[in-house]
């Protein structure tokens, strides 16, 4: 037996450095709404058995009644189990009757006729109100703890603590973990958080990370904050191809694999047909190609593509789309790294990071999250291409609000230029990181055969 | 979830083993160095320590030998068992339970009134009579002027003179001891005398099954009388 409790949702268990202490005390604080009792019962169904059942107490803010009609709507609740391996039981009767020493009783009584693995109190925070003052429900406290400590049961107490009750209530110093659901106001909505206060005997993953409650329980995205990796270049030798022929050229040969490659520049420029030339190189090879868009739905796509003799027919290219409403960048992120997973994905395009960008109210998390997605995805050899807009259509003297630019690999800078009163495209390599490349600004065309590279411009352009 | 009763865990010393089943640990250890098959466990400090399974297995050697097996008969028979994953008969006297129990007395040196409460209820529904003391002093005092017929020990007991009951009770004779502690202590238990250590917090079910072990009422010592 291990010495950790999992929810049955890896990255849950993650987050938690493994899982919950086995035998220890939980707290599980949150607003109403936030998700508790559904956290409760997830960790009741994905445990019990019917040599170590679960309990479950409901106070007196949470009657017995409701939590089993709303529980029957999830998917993990096995009505076949309650009774044998999952056990409801009223608390609240005996609290008013005789108080918080009648609960203890019954509680003790309980232990020994069931022998639970696990016991939840629900809502634990409505026993404070059976108590004449404090001093009385400390001793209450350290009777229950003393009781739950000394047979091997996990607990849970569960509870609508806010975060000013962390330092005050006596609860949060007895209890072996604490995991807080709340929400976080960002731009004009709320994200469901989900952190870690505190976890004894292990570490656990800092910061909030998000999550969403379904008919399957609740889903935890872990706030992706990886490490720098630095010696990645010694390793990775084997170059690919952009798809553009005079592109690779100017690249030594192409980008290295898992390499990461920004390319920007103003609207209509071009920057998702290299994007797509990048993906369609590859499933010519037999490569699988990801394209996690924003801009174009499936048909409008497919409406680009025809023009180029492309289609998402083709076997070895997996479209993403997601619409930039409502779209929330931790649950994105995870479904990228989910679907390049099952796909056997090794090039990726992603269009654009603007739409991104949008969905993250906090800049320095965006960078948090695509610096890690840049990295696993490095890491397991996958290349990634980002297209990034900016504002100026002449003369573009800033590339990046977002330092995506410094993340990556690879920077071209795509841009109009005017000259013989005609509008032309250009191409500079701002960056190709551990390779040689052409430093000159070079002309493009686009055509039905796509990007067609030109000539190097003479001085005699005007690159304003 | 696994069961907290599990029956793989390392429980009970070589000391132990051989009393339960009246063989001796030279023979023991003579079936463990030459068949390989029934190997237990070793604590930190090289103690060997036996799971429920391996001391049902090991019942079942005893068995077929005294039905006439060589003893490398017998191994070949319990592998056989193993192979074909079949669970190998473990005959339970019917009675062994309650009417053995009711003459016996455990005595439970505890620090913790919890665990104490809820060890003696355990135990007292299995028909066992309970003496609880919470002070070492009361426990060693017991032990000398009406031996229990088994010890269980919190070795943490009285800041840590749980070791000094374990040796007492050895000294005394025939009291076997059931050592616990919220530490892994195996070692130290063994040393000194004690015939099982388990990790607190308990398992009521685990608890019982070892005090019937130890105290001779299992179904092994049964039937051989």
């Amino acid at each position: 037996m291990t010495d950790r409790l999992s929810s049955g949702s890896v990255r849950l268990d993650t987050v938690l450095g493994g899982g919950l202490p086995r035998n220890g005390i939980v707290l599980i604080g949150g607003n109403p709404g936030s998700g508790k009792t559904i956290l409760a019962q997830q960790y009741v169904f994905h445990n019990a058995s019917t040599d170590r059942p679960a309990i479950y107490l409901t106070t007196v803010s949470e009657p017995l009644e409701k939590i089993l009609r709303y529980g029957q709507s999830l998917d993990f609740f096995d009505p076949a189990a309650l009774g044998t391996s999952v056990i409801y039981e009223d608390l609240g009767r005996t609290l008013n009757d005789e108080g918080l020493t009648g609960a203890l009783a019954y509680i003790t009584e309980l232990l020994k006729k069931y022998r639970p693995g696990l016991v939840v109190i629900d809502s634990f925070r409505a026993l404070q109100t059976y108590a004449a003052d404090p001093e009385t429900f400390r001793g209450f406290l350290h009777e229950l703890a003393g009781r739950l400590s000394a047979l091997p049961i996990t607990s849970f107490w569960v509870g609508e603590y806010t975060s000013t009750d962390t330092s005050d209530a006596p609860e949060f110093a007895v209890a072996d973990a604490i995991v807080a659901l709340g929400t976080e106001r960002e731009a004009e909505r709320d994200r469901r958080v989900l952190s870690v206060i505190k976890l004894r005997g292990s570490g656990s993953l800092s910061g909030k990370h998000a999550y969403r409650l379904s008919s399957t329980g609740i889903h935890v995205f872990p706030r992706m904050a990886d490490l720098v990796e630095l010696d990645r270049y010694d390793r990775v030798q084997e170059r690919m191809s952009s798809g553009v022929p005079a592109l690779d050229a100017m690249l030594s040969d192409g980008y290295y694999r898992g390499a990461s490659t920004l390319l920007a520049g103003p609207s209509g420029v071009g920057k998702t047909l290299f994007a797509l030339h990048f993906i369609f190189a590859g499933a010519v090879r037999g490569e699988t190609g990801l394209i996690a868009t924003f801009q174009e739905n499936p048909t409008q796509l497919e409406r680009i593509l025809k023009g180029f003799s492309w289609s998402l027919d083709d076997p070895a290219v997996e479209l993403m789309y997601r619409t930039p409403v409502d779209l929330y960048l931790d649950e994105w992120v995870y479904d990228l790294l989910d679907t390049v997973h099952r796909t056997g994905a090794t090039r990726v395009a992603i269009d654009s990071l603007g739409d991104l960008r949008a969905s993250a109210a906090d800049e320095l998390r965006f960078r948090e999250y695509i610096y890690s997605l840049l990295q696993r995805c490095a890491r397991a050899n996958i290349s990634v291409v980002m297209t990034q807009e900016v504002p100026y259509l002449f003369g573009v003297s800033r590339l990046s609000e977002y330092g995506i630019s410094h993340l990556s690999d690879n920077v071209i800078l795509l841009q109009f230029l005017r000259g013989d009163s005609r509008l032309k495209r250009a191409l500079t390599i701002l960056k190709a990181r551990g390779s040689a490349h052409d430093p000159f600004t070079r002309q493009y065309e686009i055509t039905t055969d796509g990007v067609i590279l030109g000539d190097h411009f003479d001085r005699s352009q005007d690159l304003t | 979830m696994e069961g907290s009763t599990d029956r793989t865990d390392a429980i009970y010393s070589i000391g132990a083993v051989a009393r339960m089943l009246g063989v001796p640990p030279q023979t023991l250890r003579a079936w463990e160095d030459r068949y390989q098959q029934i190997v237990p466990a070793r604590s930190s400090g090289g103690q060997r320590l036996y799971s429920r399974d391996q001391v049902d297995q090991l019942s079942f050697i005893r068995n077929q030998i005294e039905q006439g097996l060589q003893p490398a008969d017998a191994h070949r028979l319990l592998a056989q068992h193993h192979n074909e994953a079949t669970s190998i008969p473990v005959e339970q006297h019917p009675n062994a339970r309650t009417s053995a129990a009711a003459a016996t007395t455990v005595l439970l040196a505890e620090r913790d009134p919890y665990a104490a409460e809820f060890a003696e209820y355990f135990l007292r529904t299995e028909g066992y009579v309970v003496r609880i003391v919470l002070d070492s002093a009361a426990a060693a005092e017991i032990l000398r002027n009406e031996p229990p017929s088994v010890l269980v020990v919190d070795l943490l007991i009285a800041g840590g003179a749980g070791l000094e009951l374990c040796r007492a009770a050895r000294d005394n004779g025939s009291v076997p001891v059931l050592a616990l502690s919220a530490v892994n202590s195996r070692d130290q238990a063994l040393a000194a005398g004690a015939e099982a250590f388990l990790v607190k917090p308990l398992d009521p079910l685990q608890l019982v099954s070892t005090v019937r072990d130890l105290i001779g009422t299992s179904a092994y010592l049964r039937q051989r009388s």
